[in-house]
């Protein structure tokens, strides 16, 4: 779900529903069809055609998840999605449920209720947001847990511990270093066993298996078209697709490719970019790093307060080339080795530095998501490549789950002394 | 400086292939007590202890060259930090599978293959089967003979002997010292503690560790197997193997396989309990406690878990803790 975009959808289902929250609820057909009719009705006004678009796929996908209509497959960020549509399986991404659980600000009786099992205070708020929902019964059960070795370790680590609460494998994929074109066909093989296993599960021979891949690539391909256009439209000047909105499009990109919804979702916001055109006011123009807070905060204001617009965010551009349908597994091995979040911090700097230079960014702002080894230990890298670009960069620490642990007086003071300097 | 010398940091590191290709392998403790001189370039929200091996880099003490093992988060980004600060030195960042099966040991065999190019390379040689023969039994030897030192020795001076050994210095050249006797046995389960920190406060809180399951301590030299083979590639397979073999550290997918280990070794030490100590911001073991405390608590096995911020300068706040841990496993 773009979890920014469905705010108001949120605190709807929020107000109708907290009082009574309990696992059992997101299991009752009447709730799915309550948030189904919340959805199609005037309290849902997406700023953009194609978010419905996402809106509608992720409460079906997560409402059959939960009534058990098909296998789910949880997975981590970088797992592509094509092999799991493409094996008639269910997504289900429960990093992206912690940033649910945020926005709804219901985050933090999970976040204790995983501290209570044991699980540390510095581990990453995402992580012990997700693991609470689980403990207490709030998450899909899974049939499967597929989990890749990046971003970061928290995923791989937290779903070994899911696997024994849900008694059910856990398939940790090893993707290999940068520049190891010798292993590729090993990483080829362990997606093949991932998507043998779940054709185990769905009951899918190996041709339908071929076949649903080759179908989900297909689509993946075509999305990838699409979202190539929406970046073009996003580096001409002042496109007012904002980042604010923007970046809650990176469950689409991580969740949606391979799928009808992905195609259609880009493709909408592509020619809804082109019909509006760029009319948005001249303003600063900024990157922003990593992940926002998902809960309700001032960043946003500051922001706007001084007329400035987000024009990129790291997480949701295109990384990959078009994959061959006929060759899926070594297709896909491609997709997920070339990921800028695979492998030394100097491979994401370079990322960052292309962005900030295609999009003529003013200047960067990184968010370190506290207990985030991945962001927060490599944003001294990044700051230093970008500001050798001549992009000045300003780090903030914070959390994007645990509202508690939000300083506001700090950021804004900090948030607001960098945009002055940028003048 | 010793040009010659490899700096190593975790306990995957082949150090076999560094002493093959001429190199002194030397693994670093880094400084517990100054880790804040690496603060500008890696967050203090990561491992302390590779925050403190960067400090000590900073201060121009450790040699420059170095191995990393890709086995986490803190590791990959020593490596990012060390090779923008010393772009002159030789630095390789070895990838280290999850998986311990047939898969991890050929992606294992292709890493220490690449990492031997790049040793030959730099040092400007070959390295001939009979250089790997060598220092593979150079290695084993050194593994027995920190066996035969450490029969009977337990908490701060196992730990040392054990880091003593991992710098390459053989046992038999270590100053006799078996360390405190007496104490409460226990198994010290976690990643790499202080020897001069949190071990030595646990021996002097009167704790007895006949076992540190760390990877400054016991856990580098469990794996049994002999690394064999005629040429250099099979020799390579064989050593992945051996490394994979090791009591596993809690980043691995063998999970299973670790706390069965570690139950069958708090059988076999007669440690009365176990201490599950770990560095801080470490999310291998952050994440694997509440695992390891369910199948301990299931086996009746008594637990008392610490935390370490390597210079463990606090640690007498945790006397309390300690003490009514090791009077309860002491009366049973």
């Amino acid at each position: 779900m773009t979890v920014e975009n469905e705010g108001g959808l949120l605190e709807a289902i929020r107000d109708r529903y907290l009082e009574k929250l309990s696992p059992e609820i997101f299991r009752s057909r009447l709730f799915w069809k309550t948030v189904e009719g919340l959805a199609r009705s005037p309290l849902n006004r997406p700023q953009w055609k194609a978010d419905r678009v996402s809106l509608t796929h992720f409460i079906r996908v997560t409402r059959d998840a939960y009534l058990g209509k098909a296998p789910v497959v949880w997975c981590n960020l970088l797992v592509p999605s094509e092999l799991i549509h493409g094996l008639g399986c269910l997504p289900f991404y429960p990093e992206m449920a912690a940033a649910v659980t945020a926005s709804a600000g219901l985050a933090p009786r999970f976040i204790d209720r995983a501290v209570e099992e044991g699980f540390s205070n510095d581990a990453c708020s995402y992580h012990r947001c997700l693991l609470g929902c689980a403990v207490e019964g709030f998450l899909p059960k899974p049939d499967l847990l597929l989990s890749v070795n990046y971003p970061c370790d928290s995923a791989v680590l937290s779903f070994a511990f899911l696997s024994e609460l849900y008694g059910v494998p856990h398939l940790e994929v090893d993707v290999p270093l940068p520049g190891r074109e010798e292993q590729l066909p090993l990483l080829a093989g362990q997606l093949e066993e991932a998507a043998s296993l779940m054709a185990g599960i769905s009951g899918r021979r190996r041709e339908g298996m071929m076949q649903g891949l080759a179908e989900a690539i297909e689509l993946s391909n075509r999305a990838l078209e699409y979202l190539h256009r929406v970046e073009e439209m996003r580096k001409r000047e002042d496109c007012i697709l904002d980042g604010r909105d923007a970046m809650g499009n990176l469950s689409v990109l991580a969740g949606c490719m391979g799928s009808e919804a992905g195609v259609e979702f880009y493709r909408l916001l592509a020619e809804e970019l082109e019909e509006r055109g760029c009319r948005g006011p001249q303003s600063l123009r900024l990157m922003w790093m990593h992940l926002k807070p998902w809960y309700a905060q001032s960043i946003f204001h500051i922001l706007e307060k001084y007329g400035a617009r987000l024009v990129c965010e790291e997480y949701t551009h295109a990384t990959w080339e078009p994959m061959d349908p006929g060759d899926p597994f070594a297709s896909l091995a491609l997709k997920l080795e070339s990921h800028f979040l695979v492998g030394p911090a100097e491979r994401r700097a370079a990322h960052l530095a292309r962005l900030a230079e295609e999009y003529r960014v003013d200047g960067a702002i990184h968010f370190n998501h506290w207990g985030c080894r991945q962001s927060c230990g490599g944003a001294p890298l990044v700051k230093k490549a970008l500001q050798e670009k001549g992009v000045p960069v300003l780090i903030i620490d914070g959390d994007c789950v645990d509202q508690r642990e939000y300083q506001e007086g700090q950021i804004s003071t900090r948030l607001e002394a960098f945009l002055e300097s940028l003048g | 400086m010793d040009e010659r010398e490899m700096s190593w940091f975790c306990a995957y590191t082949p150090v076999e292939l560094l002493a093959a290709a001429g190199f002194r392998p030397v693994r670093r403790f880094g400084y517990p007590h100054g880790l804040e001189a690496a603060d500008t370039y890696l967050h203090p929200a990561l491992c302390p202890y590779v925050r403190a091996c960067l400090a000590e880099a900073l201060n121009g003490d450790a040699p420059r060259h170095a191995v990393f093992v890709n086995c986490c988060d803190g590791m990959r980004r020593l490596h990012d930090a060390w090779g923008d600060l010393f772009p002159g030195s030789f630095s390789f960042l070895l990838d280290l599978p999850r998986n311990p099966g047939g898969r991890g040991r050929e992606i294992l065999k292709l890493e220490f293959h690449r990492l031997l190019r790049a040793l030959e390379e730099y040092a400007g040689l070959t390295v001939e089967a009979e250089d790997l023969h060598r220092a593979c039994r150079e290695s084993s030897e050194l593994r027995l003979s920190y066996i035969r030192a450490a029969e009977g020795k337990a908490g701060v001076a196992r730990v040392e002997l054990a880091q003593e050994t991992q710098e390459y210095r053989f046992p038999l050249e270590v100053e006799e010292n078996r360390g405190k006797e007496g104490g409460v046995p226990v198994l010290l389960t976690g990643n790499l503690l202080n020897p001069r920190g949190l071990v030595a406060f646990l021996e002097r809180a009167g704790a007895r560790v006949v076992w540190a399951d760390l990877c400054n301590g016991d856990r580098p030299f469990t794996a049994e197997s002999p690394v064999e083979g005629e040429d250099v590639p099979r020799m390579l397979e064989s050593l992945a193997a051996h490394y994979l073999e090791r009591h596993p550290c809690a980043r691995m997918a063998d999970g299973e396989r670790r706390y069965r280990l570690l139950a069958e070794r708090f059988k076999a030490s007669g440690a009365r309990g176990v201490i599950y100590a770990s560095l801080k911001f470490c999310d291998s073991y952050l994440y694997d406690f509440p695992r390891l405390e369910v199948r301990l608590r299931r086996e009746g096995i008594p637990l008392l878990r610490l935390e370490s911020d390597y210079a463990d300068g606090h640690a007498g706040q945790l006397l309390t803790r300690v003490e009514a841990f090791l009077e309860m496993i002491a009366g049973d």
